[in-house]
């Protein structure tokens, strides 16, 4: 990407000043109003109302039974060790499909960085793991470790290892599938850090006689910081709404569920939508508390995320 | 020593990006195999197939809730993007051009609702779909994929709105245009390329979505490709067919690939823009 | 490529696409029924078809197919049903959930003069599950148990016929994994793991529930001596050389595939796993050989004194309460659960018919060398738990008891009841 080019202001044509400014910010609120009014519509409203319903007992097969009960759902799921159970496994499943991601991610962005040869190929192969359904990848990483069909164990000489029979062994085949799924993003916001920092600072350290790990970690990383929390942040938060890779390959099962599954399953399976929208609005609730430790505590600079 | 040098470099310059399509291909190649297996084949428990098969594209194109599912997930898709980029341009083009209190809470909403967790919507949307009458309808899935694909649109579109040269807006003005004559005609055509990558973006999640497909369809009326395959059904309630599945997860892939290869270089424009300054 | 060539080929993607997606919707005609039916190898949209020329023109059925397992078969139903969906006229009710439906006014119930007719004949087992609180809520179309399958050579080698003499769960898995094979079992976290339970805890004297019919009051009696020895036989076939290396993950045809494969030793399973067996003969993928190595019985006993009580399954036809053609639809049951009916159903699906008289039939018989097996263990079997909260209930137990290796036969029954009184209560999450 090119050096920024701030918005210059819309200015040069000889109107009174404060009449030009109404318009503008008049036609900027009209303009923004649609979408604004569409994105409340479709998540706040939702959102409302999910609220009202967790202060209910309220289960869909037995309408007659519904009752006002306060947040004692809350305190029902703050207080079952199921929930914390899923919030284990989903930040488990983030912090490793996100810290392998970050490594990956970095050997790819640094090789579609470097590369001469074949960048076109690189590139677009790159992007088919991002545009594929993950429902798909989970299907194929699934099969690929499945006993019956899958050729892993045949490879690898494990025998009859069963990959989905146990708790780990599950969740690392939902990370791989995660993980070779996910890692194209992260690359290429990596590769976009990557092009901002100066090739000038580069070749006065190598001129200093810098090894070449010396410069990743004194010039390159540094100079990326803004970049990678931004990659962090965004993998963070849509790593622990991680749902399609858990529903397909173990249905919850070997205790691999998901706070995103848990609450799906509350809901939707066993329509109480009571409990299950106190399960909803927790699993909100920690998405909103990620971004503001990722905003406040690691300073992450949203207004570079912006583009100023 | 020079000799090592050579190799180590050579490597680099073959061997990373060598890997990194062999890492990012080995899946697809695998779906792919899978689905060349004869049913009979398909537990060999070899990446490649022993006998070579086009039996299983034939099954799922034969299968109506395969073929339905496609044509659920196509339009709904391109509904909920034509919609989501429609608004979005025209809310980037304020924040991008016109100052005006506000427009960086509007960003930030924007970020905000991209990252809701789709889980949490599904049930409310559901009980109220259900009371609406939406549930198990095109229009009822196109409604929450929005909450999706307009944050998005919004985002990557402020941010190619950013580069374009405004200064023609400002002769096209001088010239007697008004702000909105400006618009329409000078900067619509420049704007083109940007609207186009937002809609690639938003049609790839589109695409991809699965929570609100298996929780708001029950039926071919409104079911999308990634529910259909999580619900494939065999000869038998007990059977699954693993061949048939990948014959169908391959053929969604392939409008994947097309539009990766045709616009590669825009799609990493656009993931990129909005992220990272600059 | 330029940029309008670009645009073009998209186009022209986008177009192929919906073309051949276009296919195979939207027809017109009078009054159309929709069957949500479970997915088979096509023998109820035969019926149908059937039943629709039968009709002389009154209606046309055509067919929904719901997903694969039983849970989410119901969870479509109910969230359509949920919606006071108009569209739903016939449904293949797994008879666990019709409690469920019938207290939630999802169902049209059978007056007593159309029960009598569509029971007339129907064995006791189906008649039963279909009917909640003295009214026929599901008609029975037709019904499923699970046998003792086992290979010929492994029980001829190990000096047993238990066709002739009714066998232990311990001892065919003391036996098995003597000879080096396996004992199948559906032990994924799905309803055919809590089918298991409720045999094992059945064939051992107990039950799971002491009141179904109490709703959220339900006092749970797996908690004894019963659920323990069920906990036991499950806990020792998990620990023993005769389980399956995907025990906790294996459904019915990860065990299909594995008892015709070269462990296969012993399998309880449904009835259609025969039929299965001789059509991927014919499809090639498997030896003639293996299906004549193919031995039935009664289904295990617990307690080598007590019969076995084998599980039951099967399918109840259900009339949707929102529907707009409830006399059709009726006429329609009518006609799909006839005797006829059951028949080619039985013999296209390879599913065990409803009815008594349709064992009887020569080229029945003839297709089912085990039909006098099956109809006897349809009679002795015993039906899962029948309350309105069936789902939550078996949740309950298939979480207590999973996975099967690691189940503690003094804790899992008594974690069972208790979670199952917690999850009714609302004071636990499932």
């Amino acid at each position: 990407m090119t050096a920024t080019t701030t918005a210059a202001p819309a200015v040069g044509i000889p109107v009174p000043v404060s009449e030009r400014a109404r318009n503008e910010k008049r036609l900027g609120w009209k303009l923004t109003a649609p979408a604004v009014i569409v994105m409340l519509a479709v998540t706040a409203y939702p959102m409302l109302n999910a609220l009202w319903l967790s202060l209910f007992s309220y289960r869909l097969t037995d309408p007659a039974a519904r009752e006002f009960i306060g947040l004692r759902n809350y305190g029902v799921v703050l207080s079952d060790a199921l929930w914390w159970q899923t919030v284990v496994t989903t930040v488990i499943i983030t912090v490793v499909t996100v810290a392998v991601e970050l490594v990956i991610g970095f050997a790819f962005a640094m090789v579609m960085h470097r590369v001469v040869f074949g960048r076109k190929v690189v590139r677009t192969s790159i992007l088919i793991p991002y545009g594929i359904i993950t429902v798909v990848s989970a299907f194929a990483w699934k099969y690929a470790f499945a006993l019956d069909s899958g050729f892993v164990n045949n490879w690898f000489g494990l025998g009859d290892f069963a990959w989905f029979g146990e708790r780990w062994s599950s969740i690392v085949v939902i990370c791989m599938s995660e993980i070779w799924k996910t890692t194209p993003f992260m690359s290429l916001l990596l590769l976009a850090g990557l092009a901002q920092v100066p090739e000038v600072l580069q070749e006065a350290a190598a001129v200093d006689g810098a090894t070449w790990r010396q410069r990743l970690t004194r010039v390159t990383l540094p100079n990326m910081k803004g970049a990678i929390m931004v990659a962090v942040l965004f993998r963070t938060l849509d790593a622990y709404r991680l749902f399609d890779n858990v529903f397909i390959m173990t249905a919850g099962a070997q205790k691999t569920e998901t706070v995103s599954f848990l609450a799906y399953r509350q809901m939707i399976s066993r329509t109480a939508l009571g409990l299950g929208s106190a399960v909803s609005v927790l699993l909100f609730l920690s998405v909103v508390a990620i971004a503001a430790v990722f905003i406040k505590g690691f300073k992450v600079d949203l207004s570079s995320v912006r583009g100023r | 020593m020079n000799k090592q040098g050579t190799f180590r470099s050579r490597l680099g310059t073959y061997g990373g990006p060598v890997l990194v399509i062999l890492w990012t291909l080995f899946p697809v190649i695998w779906i792919l195999s899978l689905s060349f297996k004869p049913e009979s084949g398909i537990n060999n428990q070899k990446f490649l197939p022993d006998s070579f098969t086009l039996e299983n594209y034939r099954t799922v194109f034969k299968t109506p809730l395969f073929t339905s599912a496609l044509r659920n997930s196509i339009f709904i898709s391109l509904i909920a993007t034509v919609l989501s980029v429609m608004i979005a341009t025209v809310a980037a083009y304020a924040i991008a051009r016109l100052d005006f209190p506000g427009k960086k809470l509007i960003l930030s909403l924007a970020l905000a609702i991209a990252m809701f967790p789709a889980v949490s919507l599904v049930g409310p949307l559901f009980d109220i779909w259900r009371s609406i009458g939406l549930y198990d309808t095109w229009l009822g899935l196109i409604i929450p994929y929005m909450s999706f694909t307009l944050p998005l649109s919004i985002w990557t579109l402020s941010a190619f709105f950013r580069e374009i040269p405004w200064e023609m807006e400002q002769a096209a003005q001088i010239d007697g245009a008004t702000p909105w004559q400006a618009f329409r005609k000078v900067i619509v055509p420049l704007a083109a390329p940007g609207v186009f990558t937002a809609a690639i973006l938003a049609f790839f999640f589109a695409w991809n979505d699965f929570v609100f497909g298996i929780s708001l369809t029950s039926t071919d009326a409104a079911r999308p490709v990634p529910a259909a395959l999580a619900f494939f059904t065999g000869a038998s309630q007990f059977q699954r067919p693993a061949a048939a599945i990948s014959a169908a997860a391959v053929v969604v892939t392939i409008p994947v690939v097309i539009l990766v290869l045709l616009f590669q270089r825009r799609i990493v424009a656009g993931l990129t823009a909005g992220a990272v300054k600059g | 490529m330029s940029d309008r060539r670009k645009w073009t080929v998209a186009v022209a993607v986008v177009l192929v696409a919906s073309a051949t997606a276009a296919c195979g919707g939207g027809e017109a005609g009078a009054p159309t029924l929709n069957w949500y039916i479970n997915p088979d190898n096509g023998g109820q949209k035969e019926l149908a078809a059937k039943c629709s020329a039968a009709s002389n023109g009154a209606f046309r059925i055509s067919t929904s197919v719901l997903p694969n397992d039983a849970t989410s078969q119901r969870e479509q139903l109910v969230r359509r049903l949920a919606a006071k969906d108009a569209s739903i006229d016939l449904m293949s009710l797994d008879p666990p959930f019709i409690p469920e439906f019938a207290e939630a006014g999802f169902l049209r119930a059978f007056s007593d003069d159309e029960a009598r007719e569509l029971t007339a004949g129907a064995l006791s087992g189906p008649v039963e599950s279909g009917t909640w609180d003295g009214k026929l809520m599901g008609a029975p179309f037709w019904a499923n148990t699970q046998l003792l399958w086992f290979r010929k050579s492994v029980a001829q080698a190990a000096g047993i016929n238990p066709a002739r003499d009714p066998v232990t769960w311990s001892q065919i898995i003391d036996l098995a994994s003597a000879a080096g094979k396996t004992v199948e079992v559906q032990g994924n976290l799905y309803e055919g793991y809590m089918v298991l339970i409720s045999a094992l805890v059945s064939s051992a004297g107990g039950k799971i529930l002491e009141n179904p019919e109490a709703g959220k009051n339900v006092r749970p009696a797996i908690d004894s001596d019963a659920g323990r020895k069920a906990a036991e036989v499950i806990q020792k076939l998990g620990r023993s050389k005769a389980a399956d290396p995907a025990l906790s993950t294996t459904d019915e045809e990860a065990g299909r595939a594995a008892f015709q494969g070269a462990r296969g030793g012993f399998m309880v399973n449904w009835a259609y796993i025969y039929g299965a067996a001789q059509e991927a003969v014919v499809a090639g993928t498997l030896d003639q050989a293996v299906v004549d190595d193919i031995g039935w019985a009664r289904y295990p006993r617990v307690d080598a004194a007590m019969p076995s009580r084998p599980p039951l399954g099967g399918i109840n036809l259900g009339i949707g309460a929102f529907g707009k053609h409830k006399d059709e639809a009726l006429q329609a049951v009518r006609c799909i659960t006839s005797l006829e009916s059951q028949t080619q159903y039985m013999l296209k699906s390879k599913n065990p018919s409803a009815r008594a008289a349709v064992y009887d039939n020569a080229e029945v018989r003839k297709v089912f060398p085990m039909a006098d097996d099956l109809r006897a263990s349809l009679d002795a079997g015993a039906p899962r738990p029948r309350t309105p909260y069936y789902t939550d209930v078996s949740t309950a137990v298939q979480r207590s008891f999973h996975p099967p290796a690691s189940v503690d036969p003094n804790r899992a029954p008594a974690k069972a009841g208790k979670l199952i009184v917690d999850v009714l209560k609302d004071k636990v999450l499932l």
